[in-house]
């Protein structure tokens, strides 16, 4: 079986359409997105319309959950202060913007999905706001992974697509334990962890890459095989829209060259405690 | 009548007037500089009084013609002033007229006017007076991660085309630091400038931007600008957090 | 010579306090440092006196250093002011009277105090919070899995992690670790990389006044690493009482 990943369409409906279109070509049987329908881009409504319409199953990323919840974020979570003013434009934005109708769709949205030995989430399976990068600790993207049960972990959330393998898991450990150390009860033991892979899915709609492109993944559950699809859209329109719309113009400048609309989190493990 | 050991320097923006008048300071005494017509933003006086400790610098119009014996002075004439209207007291007649001018142009006003020419950098000179967007922004403190975002936005066309642009700017961990760009120009700088960090409230000294371009979207770079600025109460708390820090490291 | 102490789960236990206390003026090396890992209180109006005692201590006593614990949390959930809106933790494990019983015994006048509590200290290269970098309610054991550990231990760089949560003692060494990763990008693939781990431990460090007459707590020298847990006897049935 054939299974599609897309994440991170940020209300850019060309690219989404775009993406669907070549996924039609790949004879997919069937299509998981991982979130973040809204925010940023011009047409949220029409986006989370699309994918409710095909019935996608859908897991909530952080820009759905803000738009359900009120803005959640904490200032730390943003990177500067320049780009914490337009992350609340574009909430602002976004919250007058929506329906009633896409708001209750994006609050029931389930925060991961089960495939199998398949698992989906928008940024960690411990919150939708961590950043995995490929140069996360593997111990750390071993855990991600582990904490899961799945054998391989789809994400998105940082609009850069990549496979990861974790193979050849070790770890020694030595517990005492009891009410003394003067005699302790001493155990050594080995721990092996099997091979694992996380998938980030790149985005559709505010690609990272460098690229304007519309990224997403393609995987076959016979092969285990991953294929990460780079689609050309007409990104000029979502531009065009971005102004027409009233949204500040600087997000069309930097979708027109890749650079996403705002910058990411420096330390990208911090998870807000608030 | 008497004369004055006086430079003129003239050149079109982005050609190199201040690091060529920064170069002839090097190793030499009694320097003054004066900058005319850069008003209130004082981004060229405040970088070589950074740069050159000794230098005396003229802000605004204030020395007397004696103070003028006392120093070899360097005037740079900013771009915007018109050579052919400007009136300079008589004794200043037989100055010194340098421009510093990019590689290959020829027969200009410049050219007709000075004394000596200097091949400064690469700049494309515009066929039309290009836009001069100025901001005073002494007092405000800007967040590091928000002024290279903005920076680098600007130096790439986000907010029209940019041929010229610098500034001098306080970040949040009490720094001064000197950015330049000239278009074309493969490393746009930035430096830090040799001044003790403020790390108690507002900087009680000069910052400010200056934009040379065409179809500047001025209201947009101010915007921005303004949005990466410290509220009071963040910059005292970022503040404190730095002078913990410097104490304990 | 630097000496800490390090303990948690007071729970209103006064006697307990009082007897872990007898006992650390009782080392040879002098104890430089007191850290109390939260959960001074629990739903008893008892607490108060222990708020009270930690509050002031005595001449020669070493200054409580004081984190927020799972009781506390509760509390401030009750107030407004924990991490989530609801105390659906409280009710699931102690039941719903627990509630009105944790509400009455902290005097109100004490909640400011306990709010000001940090999360947790970082010292040296150890951190010491009650539940883990994850949260108050996170509870490592013996039987945690090592990966877990470990991405406790990481998520502050921390190479020695005491916490309280479990109420046991224990010495949890990650002692040699090894994994290989290969990522795959747009443009380009990376061979494969072995990442190494370096030693760390988690020490889980006793609970003081959860079981009657029994409190353990630990000692710890920073510099030469060395882990000591202590048991403490106490109570009416010991035949002494500290206090």
């Amino acid at each position: 079986m054939k299974i599609a990943v897309i994440s991170c369409i940020h209300g850019n409906y060309e690219a989404l359409n775009e993406v669907l279109l070549d996924i039609d070509r790949h004879q997919v049987e069937q299509i998981y997105c991982l979130g973040d329908l809204v925010g940023y881009g011009p047409y949220p409504n029409a986006v989370v319309e699309m994918i409710r319409s095909l019935d996608i199953p859908t897991c909530q990323g952080c820009w759905d959950e803000d738009v359900v919840e009120g803005l959640n974020a904490c200032e730390c979570s943003y990177p500067s202060l320049l780009a914490e003013k337009r992350g609340r434009l574009a909430h602002e934005w976004t919250n007058q913007e929506i329906h009633p109708e896409t708001r209750s769709f994006l609050a029931q949205l389930p925060l991961s999905l089960r495939d199998g030995n398949l698992c989906f989430v928008h940024g960690s399976p411990h919150s939708q706001h961590e950043y995995m990068l490929p140069d996360m600790h593997a111990f750390t993207a071993m855990e991600r992974v582990l904490a899961t049960g799945a054998d391989t972990l789809f994400c998105g959330h940082t609009h850069i697509p990549y496979v990861r393998q974790l193979e050849s898991g070790q770890l020694q450990v030595r517990v005492s334990s009891g009410q003394s150390s003067q005699r302790p009860n001493q155990q050594t033991s080995n721990f092996s962890a099997p091979l694992k892979r996380i998938v980030n899915a790149g985005s559709v709609g505010e690609p990272r890459h460098g690229r304007t492109n519309a990224t997403y993944v393609l995987y076959d559950a016979e092969t285990e095989q991953v294929t990460l699809r780079e689609v050309e859209y007409d990104y000029q329109k979502t531009c065009a829209a971005i102004v027409e719309k009233g949204l500040p113009s600087i997000f069309a400048w930097r979708l027109a060259r890749g650079l996403e609309f705002a910058e990411r989190a420096d330390d990208p493990t911090h998870v807000c405690e608030r | 009548m008497q004369t004055f050991p006086l430079t003129l320097v003239a050149g079109p923006p982005g050609a190199g007037k201040t690091t060529w008048i920064r170069q002839q300071l090097d190793g030499a005494e009694r320097f003054a500089y004066l900058n005319l017509g850069a008003d209130a933003v004082r981004i060229d006086a405040t970088y070589l009084a950074a740069e050159v400790p000794e230098l005396v610098v003229w802000s605004s119009w204030l020395p007397e013609l004696a103070d003028f014996t006392k120093y070899q002075t360097y005037i740079e004439l900013d771009f915007h002033i018109d050579l052919g209207s400007l009136v300079l007291p008589t004794e200043f007649a037989d100055c010194h007229r340098v421009a510093v001018l990019p590689p290959g142009i020829r027969q200009t006003e410049w050219h007709d006017w000075a004394d000596v020419i200097v091949t400064g950098t690469e700049t494309r000179v515009p066929l039309q007076p290009p836009q001069l967007w100025r901001s005073l922004l002494t007092g405000q403190v800007l967040d590091f991660a928000s002024l290279t975002t903005v920076w680098d936005e600007l130096i790439n066309g986000a907010y029209g085309h940019v041929q010229r642009a610098k500034g001098i700017f306080e970040v949040t961990d009490g720094r001064s630091l000197y950015f330049d760009f000239v278009a074309g120009d493969p490393e746009p700088t930035s430096t830090e400038l040799d001044l003790p960090r403020w790390l108690e409230g507002r900087p009680n000294r000069f910052s400010g931007v200056e934009v040379v371009g065409e179809q500047l979207d001025e209201t947009a770079i101010a915007q921005t600008l303004k949005d990466c600025c410290l509220d009071d109460r963040t910059l005292a708390y970022y503040q404190q957090q730095v002078r913990e820090f410097l104490e304990d490291g | 010579m630097v000496i800490w102490a390090i303990l948690s789960g007071i729970e209103g236990n006064l006697a307990a306090y009082e007897a872990v206390l007898a006992d650390i003026k009782r080392q040879r090396q002098p104890v430089e440092e007191l850290y109390i890992l939260g959960d001074i209180i629990a739903a008893t109006p008892a607490s108060a006196n222990v708020i009270q005692r930690i509050r002031s201590p005595r001449d020669h006593e070493p200054e409580p250093q004081v984190c927020r614990g799972w009781w506390e949390e509760q509390l401030l959930i009750l107030h407004g002011s924990g991490r989530t809106g609801e105390p659906t933790e409280l009710i699931e494990y102690y039941g719903a009277e627990q509630v009105k019983a944790l509400w009455d015994a902290i005097p109100r006048s004490t909640v400011n105090w306990i709010q000001s509590l940090d999360f947790g200290f970082f010292e040296l290269d150890c951190l010491l919070i009650h539940g883990s970098t994850v949260s108050v309610s996170d509870e490592l054991t013996p039987n945690t899995p090592p990966i877990q550990m470990l991405d406790r231990l990481m998520r502050m760089d921390a190479n020695y992690l005491f916490c309280g949560r479990s109420g046991l003692t224990f010495q949890y060494e990650i002692q040699q670790g090894s994994i290989t990763s290969s990522v795959t990008t747009l443009d380009h693939t990376a061979p494969p990389q072995a990442t190494l781990v370096k030693p760390r431990q988690v020490i889980g460090v006793g609970n003081v006044g959860r079981i009657p007459g029994q409190a353990t707590y630990t000692l710890y020298n920073p510099y030469a690493n060395q882990v000591e847990f202590r048991t403490v006897r106490y109570g009416p049935r010991k035949g002494f009482q500290s206090i």
